[in-house]
């Protein structure tokens, strides 16, 4: 082993600071989450071991599974939503007629560079259930006002399109990018052939966009788990659409239940562990990576 | 052996000058403390001594705290002999939870010098802090003070007999009710002095407005137990969530059925507008002349005169109304100065002489509150017995139509209700009661419902709490 890196120490070397900042900031990080999981720490004082005591509270804590359960919701929606929307712009500006397409793709992106806050209070202000745009329009067309923010119903919705919303800009452009690089002739070989404009889209886009359609579903799949801005901001009813990085912030700064976030912390890390293997296997199934 | 003797004196000169290095550190330490040891007298005299090396505190505050810093900086300006270059500087944050936030976070990664000064805090957060070692104890201080202060002004800081908190304000919680609207359909406000007259008046409202005008409001997040429930209807009620030994007991105690059932008529008769408190939508229906009454705490009238100008003389005030069963006024909501422990806090001397004369000096506060009244700015009663007596404390307000709101504020005092126990636990228990209640007034569960997932969940999540005594 030793010969090896002595062998190759330059390339050793130009990995080495990516390794120390993983070790330093997660590694070490991650590992302290798991002991810190098993003890009662407030954040303050010595932590008390208390051995699995947090995970067992954690299966009777019905706020977890109701936080778990709208993550699942966000996941979901997000990846099925996010997904069609990106492939559907990428493959419009892609589109070789579009007329002004360099302002298109600057238009399209922009939802991703404001403030996920600012956005967030604006759509607060937006689905607000007395004064919002959104309750106004429904009642100049005769709908009743729609309780958005206030009722467990409809809580989760406002958050699902602020996260498409935020978020279908970024995926539009790696899908984009994607598309980039797909070689005109298939398309031009597909039209003497006489396949139409989705039998194209089916069988030459989408097969060729297989790698980054993963890699796509694996970042989602993260950023979902991960979702707090959202959620944090336009909250609902109790728990109603708190997400469960949300649920793991506020037990452990709002409340200083160190342990207990952390055991949230570690549960979280399994399931994205556990999904990634899982969307691993399947790809490797398909014989694409 | 030349050589050897000049090496063996150059090797002791070197070791003389590094322990005499030492020693030169040592007595501006021990000059310091002397300092500090002067300045935690807080006297006068004291302090006079004293003279504070230059440099910002800082101090955390919620609500508008910016408005403190014209007293701070005119007390600044008249103590420049002991405090020449001190400069003070206010921090906002969105609550006294977040001020603990904050610090706690900062006490951890170890940034002591990154800590604030001192901090505005509640009961709630002073029990969390303290715990942790990170507010200065001031029983000794505070001891000849408090008989001149407003009963109980330091108990809710008080924990396992020590005070972590310099008594800030103490505030009762009112019944503020727009006159202008109970003239109009001819009811009576007098009838409110009992939670039985203050639904009955709300029935009166709706019918007589065609269910135009709300009795009050109720908010669909986390404001609803902090104003109707922890703050409001729960210590009137006489209502518990602890036992005396730290079981969970809401799911059978009376008062919190009197206390939520109280709600849960008004809501379900239709009486409580669903809106968000201190969001424009609020202030709106106010200005429109749709909300009739508030029963929250005295806070409450810097954001009424702030953002209702429209409704400006209308507004009156009363005493909480009562449970007849229990007899007892509004509770008192406190607020505290609270020193941190930053290990050398060169200002905590000049610190408690500031919070002193901030509570009872008469001449440098009423000069601060007319300049707060000219900007419609916040300012609470002082807790200062003697102070409270001064004739400038009852003096007629405009924005009450003549009623002097600082005169009711004192009396609304009187016959106040314990507030609950506060417990380490409290701001878990909070997290898990708002959330059953938020889901109640969202529609997805009855009251009972509501109580009966507040047991189970507190049970679960927390078990017992830690009664402190």
């Amino acid at each position: 082993m030793l010969q090896i890196i002595r062998k190759n120490k330059i390339p050793y070397l130009f990995i080495l600071p990516f390794f120390l900042l993983f070790f330093m900031f997660q590694l070490i990080p991650t590992v302290w989450t798991f002991y810190i999981s098993l003890t009662n720490w407030k954040g303050i004082g010595a932590p008390e071991f208390c051995g699995l005591e947090n995970y067992k509270k954690l299966f009777i804590d019905n706020m977890f599974w109701a936080a778990l359960e709208n993550t699942v919701v966000y996941w979901i929606s997000g990846l099925i939503i996010i997904m069609f929307l990106a492939v559907v712009i990428a493959s419009l500006l892609n589109y070789g007629h579009l007329k002004g397409s360099t302002f298109f793709k600057t238009v399209t992106f922009l939802p991703n560079i404001c403030a996920a806050i600012a956005m967030g209070l604006i759509f607060r202000m937006l689905f607000d259930e007395n004064a919002g745009l959104i309750n106004e329009v429904l009642k100049a067309m005769g709908i009743g006002k729609v309780p958005w923010l206030t009722s467990t119903t409809f809580s989760k919705i406002p958050v699902i399109i602020l996260n498409v919303w935020r978020n279908t800009p970024w995926f539009t452009m790696i899908i984009f990018s994607g598309l980039l690089n797909i070689p005109r002739d298939y398309y031009e070989a597909a039209t003497v052939d006489g396949a139409n404009m989705w039998k194209q889209f089916c069988c030459i886009t989408l097969p060729s966009l297989g790698n980054i359609l993963f890699f796509c579903s694996i970042t989602l799949t993260v950023d979902s788990w991960k979702l707090f801005n959202e959620s944090y901001i336009l909250p609902g009813p109790g728990t109603s659409n708190t997400s469960l990085f949300q649920y793991m912030y506020e037990s452990g700064f709002n409340i200083f239940n160190m342990g207990y976030a952390s055991a949230i912390g570690v549960i979280l890390i399994l399931i994205l562990a556990a999904i990634s293997v899982v969307q691993l296997i399947a790809r490797r199934k398909q014989e694409k990576i | 052996m030349r050589k050897k003797m000049i090496a063996a004196l150059l090797t002791g000169t070197m070791v003389l000058s590094t322990l005499a290095g030492c020693g030169g550190s040592n007595v501006p330490k021990e000059e310091k403390a002397q300092e500090i040891k002067k300045a935690e007298a807080g006297t006068e005299a004291a302090s006079k001594e004293t003279v504070y090396p230059s440099g910002t505190i800082t101090i955390y505050g919620t609500g508008q705290p910016q408005y403190l810093q014209e007293y701070f900086d005119a007390w600044l300006e008249r103590h420049k002999d002991i405090a020449p270059d001190v400069k003070i500087s206010i921090v906002q944050t969105e609550g006294h939870a977040k001020s603990r936030e904050k610090i706690t976070m900062t006490a951890l990664s170890g940034a002591v010098d990154d800590l604030p000064d001192a901090t505005y805090l509640d009961p709630v957060n002073i029990m969390e802090l303290s715990q942790g070692g990170l507010l200065k104890d001031e029983t000794e201080f505070l001891q000849p003070y408090l008989k001149d202060l407003v009963d109980g002004a330091a108990n809710d800081a008080t924990v396992n007999g020590h005070t972590y908190g310099l008594p800030e304000s103490v505030r009762p919680n009112v019944l503020f009710y727009n006159k202008e609207i109970f003239d109009k359909y001819g009811i009576d406000p007098a009838m409110m002095s009992t939670f039985d007259g203050y639904m009955e008046a709300g029935k009166l409202l709706k019918e007589k407005s065609n269910g135009t005008v709300y009795l009050s409001y109720i908010s669909p997040g986390s404001k609803t137990w902090r104003y109707w429930g922890r703050r409001g209807l729960m210590p009137q009620a006489n209502a518990k969530i602890w036992d005396e030994s730290g079981n969970v007991v809401i799911g059978q105690d009376e008062g919190a059925k009197l206390a939520l059932g109280t709600l849960d008529t008004m809501y379900q008769q239709g009486l409580l507008l669903k809106s968000e408190i201190m969001e424009p939508a609020l202030y709106d229906a106010i200005n429109n002349g749709q909300v009739a009454t508030f029963y929250i705490g005295a806070f409450w009238d810097e954001f009424l005169r702030k953002n209702c100008g429209a409704t400006s003389g209308k507004w009156r005030v009363m005493a909480s109304p009562e449970f007849e069963s229990v007899g007892k006024a509004g509770a008192p909501v406190s607020s505290y100065f609270c020193i941190v422990n930053k290990g050398d806090n060169v200002y905590a001397g000049l610190l408690e002489q500031l919070w002193h004369d901030f509570q009872f000096d008469a001449e440098s506060r009423n000069t601060w509150v007319k300049s707060m009244e000219k900007q419609n700015a916040p300012y609470a009663n002082p807790i200062c017995l003697k102070l409270l007596q001064d004739d400038f404390w009852k003096a007629p307000s405009d924005y009450y139509g003549g009623q002097s709101f600082r005169e009711m504020e004192g009396k609304c005092l009187e016959n106040g209700a314990a507030n609950l126990v506060i417990t380490p636990q409290d701001a878990e228990a909070d997290e898990i009661i708002s959330a059953e209640l938020e889901t109640y007034v969202a529609g997805n569960q009855t009251m009972e419902q509501a109580i009966a997932n507040m047991d189970k969940n507190l049970k679960a999540k927390i078990g017992q709490a830690k009664i402190m005594k």
